[in-house]
């Protein structure tokens, strides 16, 4: 019998408790898992909407709290793509509209010329021409049903289906594009665009030019990479946030539920911590005990925690209202924090019933009744 | 024959001094010795017992088992790890492991590899005559089998000394019987046995016997013991 096999077995021995133990933390390690990935997914299509096609950065409008919300004047495109070291510009505007049971559909609009630039890949078809034609994105085509010859219907307006593409950035790929002009008209913002995507001349100097366009332009904010996106969109911001304080709340909670637990089981034991002490156990192995009793019913709620996270977000993006907004991103950073929560919540709330078991006197532990 | 144990003017107390669980023992026991120690509820019996195992410090006085001055030494762990095996009335066995897993506790801190453990409690569980029962856990045991892991326990380390508190009070007289002839064995050994209790029968086993009473040791009988 190994000293880890005691462990397991100790854990075992109320398995109701340790069960429900465990399923308090896995509910904060579930949380923290769905936020993560949900937060991995807005924030990597967000970064494939800003740094899209050949563009090496993005200008957007300054100031703002949601990426949407910016409204740049066209002109300024022009201007941009004036500035030495720039090779060009394409400014885009995007509206979103309700299409056949999803309400969140994005809706592009770009010139034509700009499609190359915008990171489009025509895969079917071609591209638009007239006012009424519109290109699908490739999986918005299939979760869609949508095919070239198709009709697309867009507040009233009849758009036909000319071609089918893919960028690779799943807010564009479940969406669709039309001309620049025919969105303004649509939205109502005509001579405005949302974003301007900037491609340089080989060996231009990202910075120098990013920081010229801010200093002439102080309406404007240029993002150069996904750590950027922060000055357009305060919401990833205030995720972020939301995700620290579910970890710090779930350690909180899974602590004390940890702490209540071990405190029940030293109390249940005493008389063998006693006997333990009484064999020779030092009071080290004693606290490695009980600590290693919480540490791995944490271990436990990670894997049990993970597993609810995964299913409990597929269950939620199956949703209408939410389906085609965010694609959730699992990574190995996600899971990793996931198990850093659960075993600091085991190490902290095991931490005190560990060190009141290991103080126990021997002789005093083996008259407990 | 060499001593083994000995105690001088022993005092222990609790409660701030209100209570004086021992009041001056003196007592001296040789190497493979086998002593009772007789006395009502509450005579300090068990007190003085939890002290010669390194259980619990006298107030004063002093106390050597083993050539281990107990008022001095530091780590008592050690000492309680190798010197000496402890069997309770109540055996205390971990309920979620086997007769077998139960015997290899003790030996947990002397880091001995996992298979020679094994080994080593296969070995003590034949000496107490449960070789058929190593992969029970104590559910699955009588009072006496119980007892029995727990003794096969108390010998995991090889100790010298047993300490052996009311080891028959939980048993019915044929178990109790049994639990007494191993101790018996186990002295034949040179082990040291030093037994409390409050059952002359079981406490004529030995070869001397001490009465206890109100904290201190008022009589001492030598005896042929009965084997």
């Amino acid at each position: 019998m190994r000293f880890l096999t005691l462990i397991l077995k100790n854990i075992l021995r109320r398995k109701t408790r340790s069960a429900f133990t465990v399923l308090g933390i896995s509910i904060g390690i579930a949380t923290i898992i769905a936020l993560g990935a949900l937060m991995k997914g807005v924030t990597s299509g967000m970064e494939g909407v800003l740094k899209t096609g050949k563009a090496d950065f993005s200008v957007a409008q300054s100031g703002i709290a949601d990426f949407s919300f910016s409204r740049i004047n066209e002109n300024r495109t022009g201007e941009i793509q004036a500035l030495e070291g720039v090779k060009k510009a394409a400014g885009v505007l995007m509206g979103i509209y309700p299409i056949e049971g999803n309400p969140y559909v994005f809706i592009w609009g770009v010139k034509n010329e700009d499609l190359q630039m915008f990171g489009v890949n025509i895969v079917n078809g071609s591209s638009f021409s007239q006012e009424h034609e519109l290109i699908i994105g490739e999986v918005a085509s299939k979760d869609m049903g949508k095919k070239v010859g198709d009709k697309l219907v867009l507040r009233q307006e009849e758009f036909n289906i000319t071609g089918v593409f893919e960028t690779g950035s799943i807010y564009q790929d479940k969406g669709a594009a039309l001309s620049l002009k025919k969105l303004q008209e649509m939205e109502k913002k005509e001579g405005y665009v949302m974003v301007i995507y900037v491609e340089l001349e080989e060996g231009a100097n990202l910075e120098e030019i990013c920081q010229r366009i801010e200093e002439r332009f102080p309406d404007l904010v240029t993002i150069k990479s996904a750590s950027e996106l922060g000055k357009v969109d305060r919401g990833l911001e205030i995720m972020d946030a939301a995700s620290l304080a579910v970890s710090f709340l779930a350690i909180l909670i899974g602590g004390v539920g940890v702490t209540n637990t071990m405190m029940m089981s030293i109390y249940e034991r005493t008389r063998e911590i006693g006997v333990l002490r009484a064999v020779g156990w030092r009071r080290k192995r004693i606290l490695s005990m009980i600590l290693g009793e919480s540490i791995l019913l944490c271990v436990f709620s990670v894997l049990i925690g993970s597993l609810f996270g995964v299913v409990g977000v597929k269950l939620l993006t199956i949703q209408p209202l939410i389906r085609g907004i965010i694609e959730p991103m699992y990574t190995m950073d996600t899971f990793g924090r996931a198990f850093v929560v659960a075993f600091a919540v085991g190490l902290i709330g095991g931490l005190y019933p560990a060190y009141r078991a290991s103080k126990l006197s021997p002789s005093e532990a083996l008259r407990y009744e | 024959m060499d001593r083994i144990i000995s105690t001088r003017n022993l005092v222990k107390t609790f409660e701030g001094g209100l209570v004086k669980a021992l009041n001056g023992v003196n007592l001296e026991v040789s190497e493979g010795e086998f002593i009772a120690i007789m006395g009502p509820s509450g005579c300090g019996k068990s007190t003085l017992l939890h002290i010669l195992g390194g259980l619990d410090r006298p107030t004063s006085g002093e106390v050597m088992v083993d050539e281990v001055d107990l008022c001095k030494a530091r780590n008592l762990d050690n000492f309680r790890a190798r010197k000496i095996g402890f069997v309770f009335q109540m055996h205390n066995l971990i309920p979620v492991l086997t007769a077998c897993e139960n015997v290899q506790i003790p030996m947990l801190e002397l880091k001995l590899p996992s298979k020679e453990r094994k080994e080593k409690a296969e070995k003590l569980l034949v000496l107490v005559g449960l070789e058929d029962r190593k992969d029970f856990v104590p559910t699955k045991l009588s009072g006496g089998e119980r007892q029995k892991v727990a003794i096969a326990r108390a010998l995991a380390n090889g100790p010298k000394i047993l300490l052996v508190d009311e080891p028959t009070g939980n048993l019915d007289s044929a178990s109790g019987h049994e639990v007494i002839q191993i101790f018996q064995r186990l002295n034949k050994d040179r082990r040291t046995i030093v037994l409390v209790s409050h059952d002359k029968d079981i406490a004529e086993h030995a070869s001397v016997i001490y009465y206890m009473s109100d904290g201190k040791i008022l009589e001492k009988t030598k005896r042929q013991a009965t084997h």
